[in-house]
């Protein structure tokens, strides 16, 4: 069953088309990866369906309704979004911040609810915040930080969350740290993860689903086994793969790898 | 304020936060009383309680209630207005700098000024009342050509087309002000620099009931739109994610920045600095959250010009220094120390 | 995708590489040396007495002192049009080095409180010293200048986080409303305030060889000095990171980078008064013609900051003789448009 459906969209700035005629159905209650080179259009894409870039053609159905159709509130209600590079201001706790994830649920003058709160306090205790949350966010490490702005998409109470690129400038530990999170979300709450990741091995081990894009084009979809192979990688990356299995979710990994045109 | 989903610190700073407003509330009361007792004619503190509860002579109840009250009043008025505005500019905006100056709201009113001036050197009686309303003509004038010229199509208004516009508009309108000001007379000049200077000097109801109105109306109307204020200062992203409609939200909030600094500055000349300080300081003493924000700023900035008016008028009496230039001299040294001090 | 550390900084160069110009700036270097030389002449020529430029060009080699000419030429004409080329050229390479240092598209030197500065101390002047020469008026306009920088620079290097742009940006701007607010004082006050506009309002039309003697070496000090170091201007607009992985000293290039900007602003402030968007769109020009190195940025800056003030000086005397207009107000007059269109178009680019 599919939560968002792609279809046939094609998305750019003005004249030249980053993503073409892409179409594509996500799976529900799933974690689903975009993978992709610099510039193959998969953050294009995800904006597109974030609803903050406008599509030249094609739609995107939440649920069978046309995302850009729908109240951009009651999308929110839905759907949780948490860019690549998010910057609080200046003076906010994690708290606050946090709070903010309520926004879509407020109406009116918005004094938080008894429900709005039981939301924060529960983002805040799954993401392990609670020692931190009257701290202000510049005081906060990278590895934090990035937490309180996925507590604040999980305080938004949505069953499916977008992530553009939740690992970037973590260190190893921190960015597993990220996905088991996301993991445990997905696994006790059945909630939709959908993002972009650039590590193939963390894509493979925590993905159900995957997207392979290149060139604005969507070149492979399935299941990490079906995605992870040597030929898909060369076709995608242009490198040479030296596979393996993982350990820990038995998917294919990428062990080591080398340029073609080195190679050769 | 008892809630049992905060924690003790969170109810701290709420309390804090509370503090800080009633402290600013009180501080207020203090300067009207200071201010009341301040002028050519002194009137005690008693006198002024007993004026205000109908118990004063005639000539203190003139006083009072003619020329120094509406007077107090304009100058709290001006300076909600003006730091409520730039509130909303440097939030939507993300830009410190942004004040209601960069919607050009402080050039257009005083080119409307100069112009009426310049062409029409009447008497100082007669533009009394139809001053405020040229000088809010050319603020609104000026901040819809800011607009216009910075909507494009498909994309709307970006925070940085609108301060570059804001910019260039302001730099164009001050250099066909220079040309003006070679044509005036010297009297014409000076009334004109002392406008532009800013300055309380529509003491009269009349500027009270023309101002009111805006603020009751815009003031209520920002407040509720605090949190969405809250959402856009995180940036285009994560607001748009978090369902707020930020084009039409822009829209809106830029419309009522332009009206409260165009009431304002529209009695009171170019007070443009109130704007860009008091959300400043307003941050630091309660913190990015708008709903505290908003009033401190609000307060903040009635304070500073309230204070800045009632020095003005007694350090050289019986000539007066316009409170425009009483708030640069007194914010920017304070202001320039918080920078100093401050780590981020 | 790019982003701001590591081989995000390679990414930076690359695109550097690819935005960058030489011949493009070639041409439009010789281009402009041409327009200047030919704004000069045109400037020289045009007048209440109207000169040929072949008497133009025999004056300058062949001067015969005997000629009413070649008087009005060596006298009034040409160290008038030289002074507006010092005062172009100077404003324009003061705000492309402030808008690299900064990376800030908005910055100009008016933001080091430079203008507010000039403009304080010139009403000190006017209020209490009338009768104070030119020449003195132009030196303490040039004290005022440094006045503001020294604050907005104390000021932001003594806080704890040292001098960010961002910092830079909030103290330049509190700073001059602060002298700018004292400056109006007095010139309410003291009525002063007229004289002060048409004291701006002349522009560099009082400019005599006396005063090019003296301000002429250090702005051609000042402009070697800025294409020295206009290759660490171009790294430091990479962002301060990026310079210092590369081996910049950012302090050493920022102290240098201050005083090259006051000393060319201060001096160009000090004659004609904050002409402030000459600094603010030439820089914009030069960086759309050859790209984004300061290479090449810096020395297009010059010759069309020159340009620009000549021509617009030209204009203010010739569009409504004998009165002249304020020059200040004809350089908005064709700046305005002009940044309006980069600010529609551009977005990306300011």
């Amino acid at each position: 069953m599919s939560v968002l459906e792609i279809d046939h969209v094609a998305i750019g700035y003005s004249s030249t088309l980053i993503v073409n005629d892409l179409s594509v159905e996500i799976p529900k209650g799933q974690i689903s990866t975009i993978i992709g080179p610099n510039g193959c259009g998969k953050s294009t894409l995800l904006k597109a369906v974030a609803r903050v870039l406008r599509m030249q053609n094609g739609a995107v159905y939440l649920d069978g309704k046309a995302i850009h159709q729908l109240k951009t509130k009651e999308v929110a209600k839905r759907m949780a979004i948490l860019p690549q590079t998010a910057t609080a201001p200046g003076g906010l706790t994690v708290f606050e911040l946090i709070s903010y994830g309520r926004f879509p649920h407020q109406a009116g003058f918005g004094t938080l609810r008894k429900e709005d709160y039981e939301y924060i306090h529960w983002a805040i205790d799954v993401t392990g915040l609670r020692e931190f949350s009257d701290r202000p966010i510049e005081a906060l490490s990278g590895g934090q930080r990035q937490r309180v702005w996925i507590a604040m998409a999980l305080a938004q109470g949505t069953d499916i969350l977008v992530l553009d690129e939740p690992t970037t400038y973590l260190d190893l530990a921190h960015q597993l740290d990220i996905l088991l999170l996301l993991q445990k979300l997905n696994k006790e709450e059945g909630r939709t993860i959908i993002m972009v990741l650039h590590d193939l091995n963390h894509a493979s081990r925590f993905s159900h689903f995957m997207m392979a894009m290149k060139g604005g084009n969507l070149v492979v979809n399935g299941s990490p086994k079906e995605v992870m192979t040597k030929e898909n990688l060369q076709t995608v990356f242009n490198i040479d793969a030296e596979m393996a299995v993982c350990p820990y979710s038995k998917n294919p990994i990428c062990l080591s790898y080398q340029l073609y045109d080195i190679k050769e | 304020m008892s809630n049992s989903f905060l924690t003790a610190s969170q109810q701290k700073t709420r309390r804090k936060n509370f503090v800080t407003i009633v402290t600013l509330l009180v501080l207020i009361v203090i300067t009207f009383v200071i201010s009341m007792n301040t002028g050519v004619i002194k009137l005690t503190p008693m006198e002024v309680f007993r004026t205000l509860f109908g118990q004063g002579d005639a000539q203190q109840q003139l006083i009072l209630f003619e020329f120094r009250l509406p007077r107090i009043v304009i100058a709290v008025l001006v300076g909600m207005g003006l730091a409520v505005s730039g509130a909303i500019l440097q939030g939507i905006s993300k830009n410190a700098l942004a004040d209601p100056g960069i919607l050009g709201i402080n050039a257009g009113a005083g080119l409307a000024v100069m112009l009426y001036i310049s062409f029409f050197p009447t008497t100082k009686a007669a533009p009394v009342y139809l001053l405020p309303v040229l000088a809010f003509v050319g603020a609104g004038f000026t901040a819809i050509l800011i607009y216009t010229l910075s909507y494009r199509r498909h994309e709307g208004i970006t925070p940085m087309r609108l301060i570059l516009t804001g910019v260039a508009i302001a730099a164009g309108i001050s250099s066909a002000m220079i040309v003006l000001t070679l044509r005036l007379t010297p009297e014409n000049y000076q009334f004109v620099a002392t406008w532009l200077a800013g300055s309380i000097w529509g003491s009269n109801w009349r500027f009270v009931l023309a101002l009111l109105p805006w603020l009751l109306i815009l003031l209520p109307f920002v407040y509720a739109k605090s949190r969405v204020l809250n959402i856009l200062n995180l940036g285009e992203l994560t607001a748009i994610g978090l369902g707020a409609s930020i084009e039409r939200e822009r829209r809106w909030l830029l419309a009522a920045a332009v009206g409260l600094a165009g009431a304002s500055v529209s009695v009171s000349g170019g007070i443009g600095f109130v704007g860009l300080i008091a959300p400043h300081l307003a941050r630091q003493l309660v913190g990015a959250k708008h709903q505290f924000l908003l009033p401190t700023a609000a307060l903040l900035g009635g304070f500073l010009v309230l204070m800045a008016d009632t020095l003005g008028r007694s350090l050289l009496e019986p000539s007066e220094i316009p409170a425009g230039i009483v708030v640069a001299v007194l914010g920017a040294p304070y202001f320039l120390y918080l920078l100093a001090r401050l780590k981020e | 995708m790019t982003t701001s550390t590591g081989v995000g900084g390679l990414n930076d160069l690359d695109e550097l590489q690819k935005r960058s110009h030489p011949i493009r700036g070639v041409v439009a270097l010789i281009v402009g040396v041409i327009g200047l030389l030919f704004a000069i002449g045109l400037s020289i020529s045009f007048g209440a007495a109207d000169i040929s430029l072949g008497t133009v060009w025999t004056a300058v080699i062949h001067f015969s002192p005997e000629l009413t000419t070649h008087q009005i030429i060596h006298d009034i004409r040409l160290p008038r049009v030289l002074g507006a080329a010092l005062v172009g050229a100077s404003f324009a390479v003061a705000g492309a080095i402030m808008q690299g240092m900064t990376r800030n598209p908005l910055a100009d030197s008016g933001l080091l409180g430079l203008n507010a500065g000039a403009a304080f101390m010139l009403a000190v002047c006017f209020a209490f010293f009338p009768s104070l020469p030119y020449m003195y008026l132009i030196l303490w306009s040039f004290v005022g200048a440094g006045l503001g920088v020294v604050i907005v620079y104390g000021i932001g290097s003594l806080s704890k986080g040292g001098l960010t742009p961002m910092r830079l940006v909030l103290a330049g701007a509190a700073v001059s409303a602060l002298l700018g607010a004292l400056g109006e004082g007095l010139a309410l006050y003291y009525r002063i305030g007229q004289d002060l506009a048409f004291w701006y309002a002349g522009g560099v039309s009082g400019t005599k060889w006396s005063h090019l003697q003296i301000l002429s070496p250090w702005i051609l000090v000042a402009m070697i000095g800025a294409i020295i170091l206009s290759r660490s201007i171009t790294l430091l607009s990479l962002g301060e990171e990026i310079a210092i992985g590369l081996g910049q000293r950012i302090g050493v290039v920022k102290i240098w980078g201050m005083i090259i900007v006051l000393i060319l602003a201060g001096a160009a402030v000090s004659v004609v008064g904050a002409v402030g968007f000459v600094g603010l769109i030439i820089p914009h020009l030069a960086r759309y013609i050859v790209g984004h190195d300061y290479r090449w940025i810096i020395p297009c800056s010059l010759i069309y900051g020159a340009l620009l003030v000549v021509l617009a000086d030209f204009v203010a005397r010739i569009i409504n003789p004998p009165y002249e207009t304020p020059i200040g107000a004809l350089i908005a007059f064709i700046g305005v448009p002009f940044f309006l269109y980069l600010a529609r178009k551009g977005g990306k680019e300011l």
